[in-house]
């Protein structure tokens, strides 16, 4: 336990050549989407005046929320000190630097104008939360990438602990400065309320802890890594733990929002009237996102892989429609331009839901920055050392006969 | 290091040339005739037009969206009506058309615009403008008598 | 050949003093609501534009403000009405508790504390000094985070290629735009928008736009007859456009 040694991800070449393909015509279908998109304006996506943030954002949003959560196993072996998870903490640190740039990506290819990056590089309005987010994105990915070294190296790894702390430190603001994008509209009754920061986080807990099961899971079948026992206990706890808070900020969230007098109309919206919004919070974010999952790894019907396999799923699924609710959903409901009349008649649409419906453009630039995201982690994993030789076996040198399966 | 100082020169040689091509006496689009064609020089001469004209455009743009200073002589809406080349039939043809005004030497030193995605490339006056006769008494009156004061010059200088 | 063409001394000296007396004269006989500013000189805070629109004069089923705006910034769309740009659009609302039912003209309301200008990451959607919000399009990127902090509704995204953009309202495709007071209109001295043009020549009169830091100018006039009340009191945006009359 005391000495961990890292090793290259080793696969067979066929087999990561084949991925490596597959991710990376995912990759392209994506950019020739964002390139369709751009070429042709946005009247080709599903987005409109109405519905001004769609899928994109859906997936960019969900991406940079997983971002900061998988770096939960890093955080907690340096900054709470878990020995049980400090070989799992270089992964989770890769995996947090390419679902950020993965998520970054697709923010910066759905603007309008996208050759204008560098605009928003060097202008800055600081009084924009956005701008905020600006930096801390590509703050992120520095400080990450120096906590990754300090993992790594063992003459800098003295430093670990420190730099773990403050990429903690960094990933709360970072997910607060997510849902603040949210929570400091005003205009709009879904979002004006300080609950979305925290709810972000306890979201961005919860769902990076399912994607670093999978991928962990994922990377195992290939490479022959053993996962204890403890971890798969501990993980399900914190899981559990995590599906619970998420239950209560999110409660938290709607009750908050029906105690705002004004915002009376948009609860009642989103769960009871909302026709498919109402549906996919109670059937998309609430059950399938927390309530199954809570319920399969609680029983102790499954055995504790299959538990975590199939929650993880549905988390990840949850995740994506409770995204779908609080970006779309949000839009949807039409602003309250006159809070003592009723608005009849208008051209531009102010008195009616707004429906959206994404086009193939949008699946595509989505799905793209899904698979780079985990191409950058296969580049990453097989390039350099982030996986540990065994994980909390004490007793064996030999981690490359272990099995797969507790 | 010899290696560089030869492909600096060598670049050197090949772009200089380029950048110091004058247009003087030449006409300024290959179809079609334009205010400019006319004119001895732009609202600067033409040296430094030809090296500086986009810190010009890019100073006013700043002035006017940001201070609202509508002075005319820097302003890319000027350009085009200068600039703009009239078919024989009358018509205007866009500032960034191949062979014409912006784009032929843009073409050649490969360097992109993007004015053109929102900026007219022809003047065009906004249909309400053309309809009103009150509103704008201001600017209306002016150019008239603008329009008269250039046409007794030139009626005069060809005599 | 070009002799039928020719000015005669005479037509020019009748034709000349025709242009300055119009220069010199006629302005001057115009009645002022604003000084109009010289074309040199930077816009400051000393000039409040504003609008007031009159709730009881507006007409119901009268369109002419909007097609007004169309014209004058070429805001001509696809038929495809959930992309196409609004700048300015009718609304018909109905007074919950009175049933009372009321029309009017919806567009940018030039908050003094603008939402749009807070969130805007490049600084692009900004408020000029004499109260106009308006986008730099030129450092405009596209992201929609104003439109998504509108409680109005008043900003369109440019969802398509366009070409037909008139000399004096550029605008294109990938940047978010909205009712700018027909800033070019009035930076070069006109004294009215396109839509309260279009509102006073139907004869209606429902739109008053002029400076409000002048207690004489049309706007300030209007406001001082009629009580007038901002949309969203409650945000506390305090825009330069109010409505009279509901």
């Amino acid at each position: 336990m005391d000495k961990i040694t890292f090793t290259k991800f080793i696969i067979d070449p066929k087999i990561f050549w084949s991925n490596f393909i597959l991710l990376g015509i995912f990759i392209l279908i994506g950019f020739g989407c964002s390139h369709y998109m751009e070429l042709e304006g946005h009247y080709v996506t599903g987005m409109n005046n109405q519905i001004v943030w769609g899928l994109p954002h859906i997936f960019a949003v969900l991406l940079i929320v997983i971002a900061s959560g998988v770096l939960n196993i890093a955080s907690i072996s340096s900054v709470f000190d878990k020995k049980l998870y400090k070989p799992l903490a270089p992964l989770s640190a890769l995996l947090a630097i390419s679902f950020l740039i993965a998520g970054l990506a697709i923010l910066v290819l759905d603007l309008g104008r996208p050759n204008r990056l560098i605009v928003a590089m060097t202008t800055y309005n600081f009084v924009s939360i956005f701008s905020w987010n600006i930096f801390l994105y590509s703050g992120f990915a520095v400080v990450l990438a120096a906590y990754i070294w300090t993992m790594l190296d063992r003459e800098v790894n003295k430093y670990s602990k420190f730099m773990g702390t403050f990429a903690f430190g960094w990933r709360i603001i970072l997910t607060t400065g997510t849902g603040s994008i949210f929570g400091f509209l005003v205009a709009r009754e879904a979002y004006s309320t300080a609950i979305l920061a925290p709810l972000f986080i306890v979201m961005s807990l919860l769902y990076g802890t399912a994607v670093y099961y999978l991928v962990l899971r994922i990377i195992s079948k290939f490479h022959n890594t053993y996962i204890p026992k403890d971890v798969l206990d501990n993980l399900k706890k914190l899981s559990v733990i995590f599906l619970f808070a998420n239950l209560y900020f999110l409660g938290l969230y709607h009750v908050t929002n029906m105690y705002i007098a004004k915002h009376w109309d948009f609860e009642i919206f989103i769960l009871s009237s909302g026709g498919i919004y109402t549906l996919s919070f109670w059937f998309g974010q609430v059950i399938i996102g927390i309530v199954l999952p809570i319920i399969i790894l609680s029983s102790n019907k499954f055995g504790t892989h299959l538990a975590l396999t199939i929650a993880s799923f549905l988390i990840l699924l949850g995740s994506f429609i409770a995204m779908y609710v609080i970006i779309i959903g949000g839009q949807a409901y039409p602003l309250t331009i006159f809070p003592d009349h009723v608005i009849i008649d208008s051209s531009f649409y102010d008195n009616v839901v707004h429906s959206y419906i994404p086009s193939i453009y949008e699946f595509g630039l989505g799905i793209g920055g899904v698979a780079l995201a985990l191409i950058i982690t296969l580049i990453g994993i097989a390039n350099f050392k982030f996986l540990p030789t065994m994980i909390s076996s004490p007793h064996s040198s030999e981690p490359s006969d272990k099995t797969t399966d507790s | 290091m010899s290696q560089l100082i030869k492909m600096l020169a060598i670049s050197i040689m090949v772009f200089v040339p380029i950048s110091s091509h004058s247009h003087d006496g030449e006409k300024h689009s290959l179809i079609g005739e334009s205010k400019a064609d006319k004119l001895d020089q732009c609202v600067e001469p033409t040296e430094v037009m030809q090296k500086e004209h986009f810190e010009f455009l890019y100073h006013q743009r700043e002035n006017t969206v940001e201070k609202g200073i509508r002075t005319k002589n820097h302003s890319l809406a000027n350009c085009i009506d200068c600039h703009v080349s009239y078919d024989e039939k009358g018509k205007a043809i866009p500032v960034n058309a191949e062979g014409q005004f912006c784009q032929t030497c843009h073409v050649k030193t490969a360097v992109n615009i993007d004015c053109f995605s929102c900026h007219a490339t022809v003047p065009r006056d906004n249909s309400s403008k053309i309809k009103s006769t009150g509103y704008n008494q201001n600017i209306h009156i002016e150019s008239t008598a603008n329009n008269l004061v250039e046409y007794y010059k030139e009626t005069n200088y060809e005599k | 050949m070009r002799n039928s063409s020719e000015l005669t001394r005479r037509e020019f000296i009748v034709k000349s003093v025709t242009a300055i007396s119009a220069v010199y004269v006629i302005p001057d006989l115009i009645p002022k609501a604003v000084a109009a500013k010289p074309l040199d000189l930077e816009v400051s805070a000393k000039t409040k534009w504003a609008i007031n629109v009159d709730v009881n004069k507006c007409v119901d089923g009268c369109t002419a403000c909007v097609e007004a705006c169309v014209d004058e910034n070429g805001l001509y769309g696809f038929d495809r009405p959930e992309t196409d740009s609004q700048w300015i659009r009718k609304l018909r609302i109905k007074d919950i508790k009175t049933d009372k039912v009321t029309t009017l003209p919806m567009m940018c309301q030039h908050c003094e504390n603008p939402p749009c200008v807070d969130v805007c990451p490049t600084g692009a959607s900004f408020r000029r000094e004499d109260g106009i919000v308006m986008v730099n399009q030129h450092t405009c990127i596209g992201c929609r985070y104003c439109m998504m902090a509108c409680p109005f509704k008043a900003r369109s995204f440019v969802h398509e290629n366009l070409t037909e953009q008139v000399t004096s309202a550029p605008r294109g495709k990938g940047c978010v735009e909205s009712c700018n007071l027909c800033v070019n209109r009035i930076d070069h001295g006109s004294e009215t928008t396109a839509c309260e043009e279009a509102c006073m020549k139907e004869g209606h009169h429902a739109i008053t736009f002029g400076d409000l830091a002048d207690p004489n100018s049309r706007v300030s006039l209007a406001m001082q007859a009629k009580p007038s009340r901002r949309l969203r009191e409650d945000l506390k945006l305090k825009q330069r456009v109010t409505y009279s009359g509901f």
